[in-house]
């Protein structure tokens, strides 16, 4: 076992981890993050995709114990209650969403790919969720939804929450 | 789920190098674990020990000097290597080849170096720092050896990596650097995928140099070209040179056909570089 200390959601966690565990049965099975998914659990389908300090990660291939220090973001700190993020709201408007499973993974791998570009052309989009397989969508609407949320102010409202300010409260 | 085996963090070169000398028979070391994980979880790998390099400081450097070259330390990830100005303006057929290299999330983790060490047919590393003369760096606690990557490699997944060493760098000499290049990597589908085939080349007022991936059992270098050297001649040269096999990812024929086309599309883009 190993004592390892986390931010997630930026909330502080210590807990004792098997060493052999990955980041992502830690997450589901021992803090009840059961927002991110197992999909392929080798690094293929983006599923368990996370951000690990400012980056896009399978969370699949990351042992807890190499995550020891590091600031963690998942699904589950993207809506805050009932409102949903500009990214989300964009996945619902455009029906971008059918079974699910790859939608936690896809909205971190969007966020992240947000941080990096603020307004992606079609073909950026593309490329950037090359990493996260939908088996229902065919796509279209996903990317459709990426190309939204930019238009809506997705990634100024993600600056905004890295900033500390939630968009709400700039607005007020 | 993986079996159950210890996580070590050295935090010098020093402390990991001595526990190799100790325990490195039952040891895997790695930074990215983008290849170790699946390999341990589909039970082709049970190591009681494994030994993560990120805690040290010095793996991290990928830096340049007129002198010795590019020199990419064994934590530098894959998109540490696309992102670097440097590697961007002087070695376009590495940050080619990066870009090619499976997800972006997996760019992220997964190191230069371990796709080397991993030593696959199909690594997209192996190629481009094969053109370019890279140079691996053994270090243990008994000292540091350096040899041509085309020697360190000797077959599918093997290297002359011994168990109580780390690849800790690896440099890309500085003779080539600037040498206009380009990848050409035959994938099933459009997004990311395994290379069913790939050719690296690169050209200078010194020649051409060519390397073959997924086209014999480790990827291929051939021997230098002058820079009067012939289509023909080089197209020759490869199809003598590689053994491509019937796997499920393509057929030895159309590896061979392909590599074929890749050389000639090369040739054709690289024409009025020199």
């Amino acid at each position: 076992m190993k004592t390892v200390h986390f931010t997630i959601n930026g909330e502080t966690y210590r807990r004792e981890v098997a060493e052999h565990k990955t980041l992502l049965h830690f997450l589901r099975e021992d803090l009840g993050y059961t927002g991110t998914k197992e999909g392929c659990g080798a690094g293929e389908c983006g599923a368990c995709t996370i951000i690990l300090n400012g980056k896009a990660v399978n969370s699949c291939l990351v042992l807890a114990a190499e995550a020891d220090g590091s600031v963690i973001e998942t699904i589950e700190g993207e809506a805050s209650g009932n409102t949903l993020t500009e990214i989300q709201q964009a996945f619902d408007r455009n029906h971008a969403v059918q079974c699910g499973f790859c939608t936690a993974g896809m909205v971190m791998t969007v966020k992240d790919l947000f941080r990096r570009n603020a307004h992606p052309t079609r073909p950026e989009v593309i490329e950037g969720i090359e990493g996260n397989f939908c088996r229902c969508t065919g796509y279209e609407q996903i990317i459709e939804a990426v190309l939204d949320a930019a238009e809506h102010g997705a990634a100024e409202e993600i600056s905004a929450r890295d900033a500390g300010t939630t968009k709400e409260v700039s607005d007020a | 789920m993986l079996h159950d085996f210890l996580y070590h963090d050295p935090g010098s070169m020093a402390d990991a190098l001595s526990f190799l000398r100790e325990h490195g028979e039952e040891s895997t070391v790695f930074s990215g674990g983008t290849d170790l994980f699946v390999a341990i979880r589909a039970g082709l790998t049970m190591p009681q020990h494994v030994v993560d390099l990120k805690g040290i400081d010095e793996l991290h450097s990928l830096s340049w000097s007129d002198a010795e070259g590019l020199s990419i330390g064994a934590c530098v990830t894959v998109n540490d290597l696309v992102e670097s100005a440097i590697v961007r303006e002087k070695f376009p057929v590495l940050y080619a080849a990066g870009s090619e290299l499976a997800t972006f999330q997996l760019r992220n983790r997964a190191t230069v170096i371990g796709n080397i060490v991993t030593a696959s047919p199909c690594g997209d590393m192996s190629s481009p720092l094969l053109v370019h003369g890279g140079q691996v760096v053994l270090s243990s606690a008994a000292g540091e050896r350096k040899m041509p990557l085309g020697e360190f490699i000797t077959g599918v997944k093997r290297t002359l990596i011994r168990s109580d060493e780390i690849v800790s760098r690896i440099v890309v000499p500085a003779d080539w650097a600037g040498a206009a290049g380009g990848y050409e990597k035959l994938k099933r589908i459009k997004g990311h995928d395994l290379g069913v085939v790939a050719v690296a080349m690169i050209k200078s007022s010194a020649g051409f140099r060519v390397a073959i991936s997924s086209a014999a059992p480790t990827p291929l270098l051939l021997p230098d070209f002058s820079p009067t050297a012939t289509e023909e001649e080089i197209r020759k040269t490869a199809q003598e040179m590689i053994t491509p096999i019937d796997d499920v990812r393509a057929t030895a024929e159309y590896r061979a056909y392909m590599v074929d086309v890749y050389i000639r599309r090369l040739m054709k883009s690289l024409e009025g570089n020199t």
